[in-house]
């Protein structure tokens, strides 16, 4: 991911998106084998001490969940979330905390009497900026925002992308966006990845997925989307795999209709077929 | 606050289901001691005078933001959930009081599909059994030689599976004994389908019945449902937030906003041509999957208000990009705007020393008013015409006065204009824009 870039990583229910974002935090439970590098900023951040991931998380890199009430304290006011974050990376005063967190709602467009009301006084498009201003409140360089809209009503999702789009330039941050709609990622990304069945199968601009995507999971998903112009309904056969067990070689290979006897003994390497236009598929040059 | 009133309409013969002014209103919990100081008993305007037809054989959309009714339109229509007021007619019979064996009788005639299949099916249940289980329960209305008799068993586990196979559940033989655990999302919603079906109902309600499936399984079940309108000459009521699948699946579409249909109409000429601001907002936000076609939108301002005090006239005005003076400004649109106002420093300057803070003001109807007090009295009322200028153009035109009276600054509204259905070419609007 390059600096000042929005990098959406799409896929369908368990293909492992969520599971990226939380890897990258470190906030995966307790247990969970990881293998493989984190770099960012040229660190690793599969080698980092619990105390030194607990830096970082907020103050370089920060997330936004989809769910704004559930990740709200309802037992703490909008003002203390603030300063608990604040001053659990900064050593500031209470009222220099409180200062920041007006001018961060403010900057929402959130009055700042309301900083002692309770998360439920607000509503949900309310409180997802007030957890936008949370994450960004340390600025961060990168900000990872799980599926941010997608318990939000259309119109309310429209003025989240919209913010969001702002504020990455504002801040000049980088920003990971995490959706199942590839509609808004048409609509706000610069690059995107696809992410099937736990594996990345195409990496490429924006204008390259859409217009010519090499794998045929990313077709078929681009095929499926059903927007104003759709005259025609498209669908993938079959369903997601079982991730306990998953098909040999290709992952996708059961609903590929191009699949070969190759696809179901060898995993695809991820080639760039193009300048910047990765993909995993024994085929892709077919489709180039 | 007016209440809008109602076209009245013809009723065309063959229509299977029709909502009369339909009014559903939810009580609000209060604590013992706020209950008894309330002047009047607050309530969720949930639907707020709704009347619609769905001709048989017909799908027709009922699209909106969540809470803004759709969902209990759609109860209201099954009788889940009992009207406030209003009339609800099935095949031209009333059964808005329906009970008892009637109510019963009717379940068979029309049958409800929910957002999430999982939830919808008994997890201890399985598949077959939880499809067939409709059949049990209304047995006696499948003769009484069958009924109880181990026949009975035999005739509703093979129309189970012919049912099954019918929505593709397939290999239906295998997938019978299952439970709902072991089935996919797009399975699920196969057997809450197939469970609808089983009774061979005449109308279908659909809440959300694809929204929660991925994309890429979502046009299967849309596809499902065609098939099965062609063949059993089915009839839908077809509920959703998303425009763009109603637009594919869609006869006609209803747009819903707190409680009001404010457009309805052919779904083709509706998607070709919106008439209403709202109608027009929901089309434009939905993104288009073009990075090419990437375009400046004009966002409607805030979110959907409060439905236990809608705004007066029409619902959408604080929000509208295209209101007009006459729409039904009134007090809190004014105290709203001054709590927007003061929230920017850079803007408000001294602002709120002069004009008080805002939790000063109070809004009661058409007039929003200062009590508390300030220093100059005159000099608040110059000050708020100077905020004024900045506020949206339809809202100081809707104005009556800024005045001073004893100590008291008060900004006064027009009455609003009298909304209407109106009809616009195929379609009904209730729009000022259009009256």
């Amino acid at each position: 991911m390059r600096k000042g870039e929005t990098l959406g990583v799409v896929g369908e229910t368990g293909c492992g998106k969520s599971t990226l974002g939380k890897a990258i935090l470190g906030i995966l439970p307790v247990g969970t084998q990881v293998e493989g590098k984190i770099l960012f900023r040229g660190r690793d951040l599969t080698m980092l001490t619990n105390q030194m991931y607990r830096r970082l998380r907020g103050e370089e890199i920060a997330l936004i969940f989809q769910d704004p009430m559930t990740r709200l304290n309802p037992l703490m006011t909008v003002q203390d979330h603030f300063i608990e974050e604040i001053q659990a990376h900064e050593p500031v005063s209470s009222t220099e905390a409180r200062t920041r967190a007006r001018e961060a709602l403010i900057s929402m467009g959130i009055h700042e009497a309301r900083i002692r009301n309770y998360p439920h006084e607000f509503s949900g498009g309310m409180r997802q900026r007030i957890m936008i201003a949370l994450a960004l409140v340390l600025k961060p360089s990168l900000l990872i925002a799980d599926e941010p809209t997608t318990s939000l009503d259309v119109i309310v999702e429209a003025q989240i992308l919209e913010i969001l789009q702002d504020l990455k330039q504002a801040y000049s941050m980088s920003l990971l966006l995490i959706t199942h709609n590839l509609g808004i990622v048409a609509e706000v990304c610069d690059r995107v990845a696809v992410l099937y069945a736990g594996k990345l199968v195409e990496l490429g601009s924006v204008r390259d997925i859409f217009h010519k995507p090499l794998h045929p999971y990313t077709q078929g998903l681009l095929s499926s989307i059903i927007h104003l112009e759709t005259k025609e309904l498209h669908s993938i056969e079959g369903s997601p795999p079982d991730l306990i067990a998953p098909p040999s070689g290709c992952r996708f290979h059961p609903r590929c209709s191009f699949a070969q006897s190759i696809c179901m003994e060898k995993v695809p390497p991820l080639v760039e077929f193009e300048p910047g236009h990765f993909a995993a598929c024994h085929f892709g040059d077919k489709f180039l | 606050m007016s209440a809008p009133v109602v076209a009245v309409q013809g009723e065309p013969a063959n229509e299977l289901l029709r909502l009369d002014n339909l009014k559903v209103h939810f009580p609000v919990k209060l604590p013992f001691i706020q209950r008894l100081l309330q002047r009047e008993e607050a309530v969720v305007h949930a639907v707020d005078g709704v009347s619609f037809g769905i001709r048989a054989g017909e799908i027709l959309g009922l699209v909106g933001e969540s809470g803004c009714g759709k969902s209990t339109v759609g109860r209201s229509c099954v009788r889940l959930i009992k009207p406030t007021s209003g009339r609800i007619f099935f095949a031209g019979q009333n059964i808005t009081k329906l009970g008892g064996e009637n109510l019963r009788a009717l379940r068979r005639r029309i049958q409800i599909i929910f957002q999430d299949p999982h939830a919808s099916l008994t997890p201890a249940m399985t598949i077959g059994r939880g499809i067939g289980h409709p059949l049990w329960i209304h047995r006696s209305a499948f003769g009484p030689q069958k009924s109880g008799s181990e026949a009975f068993g035999q005739w509703v586990r093979q129309r189970v599976l012919n049912t099954m196979r019918e929505v593709g559940l397939t290999p239906e033989e295998q997938l019978y004994d299952k439970f709902p655990g072991d089935l996919s999302g797009g399975q699920k919603q196969r057997a809450v389908i197939a469970r609808a079906l089983i009774l061979e109902p005449n109308l279908l309600v659909v809440d959300e019945g694809v929204s929660m499936l991925d994309m890429s399984i979502r046009a299967k079940v849309l596809e499902l449902m065609l098939d099965l309108k062609r063949r059993h000459g089915l009839t839908y009521l077809f509920i959703t937030h998303d425009l763009a699948t109603a637009k594919f699946i869609c006869d006609r579409i209803a747009i819903m906003y707190m409680g009001r249909i404010v457009e309805i109409g052919p779904a083709r000429e509706i998607y070709a041509d919106p008439k209403h601001p709202y109608t027009k907002a929901l089309l434009q936000v939905i993104p288009i999957p073009d990075p090419d076609k990437r375009k400046e939108k004009v966002l409607p301002r805030g979110e959907v208000p409060d439905a236990v005090h809608p705004p007066a006239g029409c619902r959408f005005h604080p929000r509208c990009p295209a209101v007009l003076a006459t729409c039904g400004w009134e007090g809190r649109d004014f105290v709203d705007f001054l709590d927007e106002h003061l929230s920017d420093p850079k803007r408000a300057g001294d602002d709120e020393s002069i004009v008080g803070p805002i939790e000063g003001w109070h809004a009661d109807g058409l007039v929003a008013s200062l009590e508390a007090k300030p220093m100059s009295v005159e000099k608040a009322v110059e000050r708020v015409e100077t905020i004024l200028a900045e506020a949206p153009v339809a809202m100081t035109q809707a104005i009556e006065s800024v005045s001073a009276q004893k100590r008291t600054v008060m900004v006064r509204f027009h009455p609003p204009n009298q909304l209407r259905q109106t009809q616009v070419q195929d379609r009904l609007v209730e729009c000022l824009l259009y009256q």
